[in-house]
């Protein structure tokens, strides 16, 4: 779902990390409007074509709240180069100490799935990455792989169910329904797009028809002129969990080096 | 009716002689289910431990037991059917506390491996442990069940330290796994672990043990397999987890045909005590026999009536004997256990006795149809009984001469047939079938035999004690069948004892001669305590770094493991050939001697064990195909050398060819071979100063090595000399009972001598003589029976469970050993039957008939 928000990507076979680099693409679903697009699916292909960048940083924080209140922070450094099918990405923990200096790096291919490759310092070793199991939990968080993962738009039908306010910005309120070819955990899912800025507000992803999974967009600000939510809250209805992801010192076409992108580049401290 | 009416009354009145019969089809039932059941419950083990490892896994991928390289799996994560594809590294580790013994380490991948095994964590911080981030970062990290936490006291982000390949490493406990299917694999004694940090904890560089996959659904498992066979090709195994019990069966199949054998030995000299319980008794009620005949009761009634006896006897015999080997299972269980992970290096724990309904209903029907076959002579004899000669006594016990000969004439056709079978050994079916007809045979002479040695026995009982040693030789004279029942149970035993004790021997003298020969180095360096554990293993650096240190002066590095050929496994020996040609050369069994090694080290050919050429049929000169991870070696057999390393057999090929076929460098033994000023102690000492700081690592001496060696060789016919042990308590109890009818059957006899003038000494004497009579008779017979046993038995061994060729060696201080414990045992069960005699009543005796 967070794909949808930012790149939209033919992506037959998600990976786990793609996700990550879909989070760091939420920040681009906010330029601004140019023309009122009436269709949904024009709609949906315009918020990504507003996120393209050549380059992008930032500083992110994920905090996992469980069922019973309990806390569990993870932060990271994301730096990209290019955007969409044809970037790449390394994220490097920095918080909390076990998971510290762990690196991954994402190479996107705009024909086929990506190539994700794990350091591990602590048994200086590098390991490939293949996403198996879509719908299990990534990393212990509340998005599943699949809500993290690149789509393509045309992977989905799309219905206009009208228009609907949240939080104070009017949204057109879609249908999307993955196609017979696109397998996914969810039946159907129903997003909310601000109309002042196309940036969604909520996605509610459904299995059957009950909402299991809802996304919620916040804090959207326009950073050097992309309109980004710095801000990504995943409920689990079930398990009554929730995982933020905050967005800080974010920056967008920052002058990179192909070569600090490579397996030897994250094996790097 | 007739049960109730006549038999019933007839148990009553021979209380003890009843449960001395029951004792037999007890004891042979009890042991029946007992080695069975326990060989079960070791079984049950280990496909229980693969299965609740297994969880969803619906195919593995393995190469026997070498591992592969870790590019299989992106091969297999990219290929069309797979669903799923998790690495596994499984390996076995001292928890180095008390009473605590080994645990299964786990490596896996958690990040995909929760779709096929569900960690379902009661402990610990849950937003850490279903991290799999975490748990990747910290190679520290580790998850046990609940059963070993609570007998450990751990909790979460307890320590934990294990054995590994680095030596002693303390582990952190980051969950708990709540009781369930798969935390109660391997006893509880399990752990999770990430598979990248185990490759590192354990050796085994960049391989993996295992893949497990999970197919896509829809997708057909027969079809999956062979697309993937297609695309790795034929060095790896695609096979449901199911399919390593059957290669843990196959690898046992040896220890379970001596169950099997040791068993159905015992069963048959129950049979005997039943047939000898049944012929006294018919002799005893054979008036009663009469009086019914003449009541008008016809043949096939009194027939019907002593078969239904027997049957009610093996059934009541039967229950009690499952219950007895339901209780004794456990016990043998974990003996068999520790045996099979000692011999073969196969991990696995028994905690619960694991059994079949249809193993309980065989022993059942095993235990009421050896009864009855037992009982079918007597129950013959019984329905032939003439009302006219009803009233006559004692005649009875005598063989007739058309029997006698009748019987001479059949054992001599069963012995010429057993003679011409030896002619077809090649033919698996002809060779039991004369094995067969060689025991009946023996059975057949056993009463002409006993009668025979008796008559020769006579004149030395006589000159010992004139009076009481005529007696008890007339005693076994006049009632050969009944001596012979109990012979033939002494018999058998004795001869199942010989055989074992004699295929001990002469394995000890070839393993001995084996060790000599091949395991000549001054240190063998390991990796594990446990020489047959091999997952545990060292870097091949190590050897040249083990070279430098002072009084080495030269290092041979080994590398075995199990693979698999034709279907089944086998034990590969990757070895410097070259240097062990020098070193240590095998004899050779076929092949030039020097030419083999030379084509082995150039890897243009290879080695084989005697075993394995003959459980396979291969000569030298035949082309063997061995199918690596990397390609199929195809070599000729250059030759065939005696090698013990393994009971299904050995593959020799040069260190390098392996390196090349299966990527692997590792070793598992470093044979040392120090200089000739070179102190043993100091080199061990300066070994384990170099490198014990880096990681496990265990010297042993020469000595020590075969100790060890020997010590498992003691474990295995330790577990049979249990068997024998009951076999020979069964055939006593023959004597036992034997004796206890011999006392009734002559009350009448005993109560004339006594009214007399006869001591009651005298008396005392007469049974002793009669029992020892007994046991002399049995022991002659009994060896001589064991003569043969232990050549079919030899044979056995060499043709069906393990191929080795055992020289023929009777076994002399364990036959001497027996004489005086079997006289010894039969005068012991003399002496209750002789109070007996010479407490009895005068009056009643005399008025016994």
């Amino acid at each position: 779902m967070i794909g949808e928000v930012t790149t939209m990507r033919d992506s037959r076979r998600a990976q786990h990390w793609r996700g990550i680099l879909a989070l760091s693409f939420v920040v681009l679903s906010g330029a601004p409007a140019m023309r009122a697009a009436e269709d949904a699916r024009q709609i949906v292909a315009e918020a990504q074509r507003r996120s393209e960048a050549a380059s992008q940083r930032y500083e992110g924080w994920l905090q996992v709240f469980d069922a019973k209140g309990r806390v569990s922070d993870k932060r990271w450094i994301l730096v990209r180069l290019g955007s969409h099918g044809s970037s790449k990405m390394v994220l490097r923990f920095t918080e909390p100490p076990e998971v510290k200096g762990v690196a991954l790096l994402v190479i996107n291919h705009p024909d086929r799935a990506s190539d994700q490759w794990m350091w591990t310092p602590a048994i200086e070793r590098d390991r490939r990455i293949a996403l198996q199991d879509r719908s299990t939990r990534f990393f212990g968080t509340d998005f599943s792989f699949e809500d993290l993962e690149e789509r393509d738009v045309d992977q989905y039908d799309y219905t206009r169910l009208g228009e609907e306010p949240l939080d104070g910005d009017l949204c057109w309120k879609i249908q999307s329904v993955p196609k017979r070819t696109k397998s996914s955990q969810y039946t159907k899912s129903i997003v909310w797009l601000r109309k002042n800025n196309y940036t969604f507000a909520r996605i509610d992803n459904f299995v059957k028809d009950e909402v299991v999974r809802r996304a919620t967009y916040s804090d959207v600000a326009e950073i050097q002129g992309i309109w980004t939510a710095r801000r990504v809250e995943m409920a689990d209805l079930r398990r009554g969990s929730r995982t933020r992801l905050t967005l800080d010192k974010l920056q967008y076409s920052l002058p990179m080096k192909e070569e600090d992108f490579t397996l030897q580049a994250i094996r790097r401290p | 009716m007739l049960l109730r009416l006549i038999s019933w009354p007839y148990f009553r009145r021979h209380v003890l002689r009843t449960l001395l019969t029951t004792a037999g089809i007890v004891l042979g039932v009890a042991v029946f289910v007992g080695m069975h059941t326990a060989n079960q419950t070791v079984l049950y083990a280990f496909n229980s431990t693969v299965d609740r490892i297994a969880g969803k896994t619906e195919l593995q991928v393995t190469a026997a037991e070498t591992g592969f390289d870790e590019e299989i799996l992106e091969t297999l994560q990219g290929a069309e059917p797979v669903r799923v594809a998790v690495p596994v590294i499984e390996a076995v580790v001292s928890t180095a506390r008390a009473g605590q013994g080994n645990l299964l380490i786990l490596g896996t991948d958690l990040t995909g491996d929760r779709s096929l095994r569900d960690y379902d964590l009661d402990e610990g911080d849950e937003a850490i442990i279903d991290d799999p981030l975490v748990f990747l970062a910290q190679p520290d990290s580790i998850i046990v069940t609940r059963e070993f936490a609570d007998r450990n006291g751990l909790e979460a982000n307890s320590p934990l330290t294990l054995g590994t390949a680095l030596g002693p490493r303390t582990f952190t406990v980051r969950g708990i796994m709540r009781s369930s299917g798969l935390t109660s694999a391997f006893a509880g004694n399990l752990a999770i672990m990430d598979v990248y940090a185990a490759q590192k904890m354990f050796g085994r560089g960049r391989t993996f043990d295992r893949i497990d996959l999970g197919i896509k659904p829809g997708t057909a498992l027969a079809a999956a397999q062979a697309d993937l066979r297609q695309l790795l090709g034929p060095g790896f195994q695609i096979e449901p987890p199911s399919s390593r019990g059957q290669q843990f069966e196959a690898m046992t199949a040896a220890y379970s045909m001596m169950v099997s054998i040791s068993s159905l030995f015992a069963l048959f000299i129950g049979m005997f005590i039943i047939y000898n319980s049944f012929a006294i008794a018919v002799t005893q009620r054979r008036s009663e026999i009469g009086i019914l005949r003449a009541l008008g009761a016809t043949r096939r009634q009194i027939r019907g009536l002593f078969l239904l006896e027997s049957a009610v006897t093996g059934l009541v015999g039967s229950i009690v004997g499952v219950l007895f080997g339901l209780a004794i299972a456990r016990g043998i269980a974990s003996s068999i256990g520790q045996l099979i992970s000692d011999v073969y290096g196969v991990a696995q724990r028994t905690d619960e006795v694991a059994t079949t309904p249809w193993l309980l209903g065989l022993a059942l029907v095993i235990g009421v149809v050896t009864s009855i076959v037992a009982a079918l002579i007597p129950a013959r004899q019984a329905a032939s009984v003439d009302p006219v000669h009803a009233l006559q006594k004692g005649k009875y016990q005598l063989l007739s001469e058309r029997e006698s000969r009748t019987r001479l004439i059949a054992a001599i056709v069963l012995a010429i047939g057993a003679a011409v079978c030896l002619l077809a050994p090649t033919i698996r079916p002809v060779f039991y079938l004369g094995f067969g007809m060689a025991m009946v045979a023996a059975l057949l002479l056993g009463p002409l035999l006993s009668l025979g040695l008796s008559r020769a026995l006579r004149p030395m009982l006589k000159w010992l004690r004139p009076v009481e040693g005529a007696l008890a030789a007339d005693s076994l004279i006049q009632a050969p069948r009944r001596t012979s029942a109990s012979v033939a149970a002494l018999m058998l035993s004795l001869a199942l004892v010989t055989a074992f004790a004699g295929m001990a021997r002469a394995s000890y003298d070839s393993i001995i001669d084996w060790m000599d020969g091949a395991l000549n180095p001054d240190l063998f360096v390991t990796p594990s305590q446990d020489i047959v554990i091999r997952t545990l293993r060292f870097p091949d650096g190590m050897g040249e770094e083990l070279a430098q240190v002072p009084g080495i002066a030269l290092v041979q590095k080994v590398r075995n493991a199990r693979i698999s050929f034709r279907g089944g496994p086998v034990m590969l020996v990757a070895t410097d050939i070259e240097s062990i040609a020098k070193t240590s050369p095998r004899p050779a069994v076929e092949g030039d001697p020097r030419q083999m090694y030379e084509q082995t080290a150039a890897g243009t050919g290879l080695m084989i064990s005697d075993n394995l050429a003959r459980l396979h049929g291969i000569h030298a000169g035949d082309r063997l195909e061995l199918q690596a991870p990397h390609g199929v070696i195809s070599a000729p057999v250059v030759g065939v050398v005696v090698d013990f390393t393994d009971q299904q057999g050995t593959v020799l090929i040069d260190r390098d060819l392996y390196r090349r076929y299966w990527r692997d460098d590792t070793v598992n033994i470093f044979r040392v071979y120090l200089t000739q000023d070179a102190d043993v102690p100091t080199v061990r000492q300066l070994i384990l100063d170099r490198f014990a700081q880096d990681r496990q690592i265990f010297v042993f001496t020469n000595r020590e090595l075969k100790g060890y060696i020997l010590r498992v060789t003691d474990q295995w016919f330790g577990l049979t000399s249990i068997q024998m042990a009951v076999a020979v308590l069964v055939a006593i109890l023959g004597i036992v009972n034997s004796l206890t009818v011999s006392i009734t059957d002559r009350r009448r006899e005993l109560g004339v001598l006594k009214a007399v003038g006869a001591l009651r000494g005298q008396i005392r004497r007469t049974i002793w003589m009669e029992a020892i009579g007994v046991g002399v008779l049995g022991l002659v017979l009994g060896f001589g029976l064991g003569a043969i046993n232990l050549y079919y038995i030899l044979e056995m061994v060499e043709r069906d469970i393990a191929g080795l060729r055992l020289n023929y060696v009777f076994p002399l201080t364990v036959t001497l050993a027996l004489v005086p414990t079997m006289l010894a045992s039969a005068f012991v069960a003399a002496i209750w039957p002789a109070e007996a005699a010479v407490r009895g009543s005068l009056v009643e005796a005399l008025e016994y008939e």
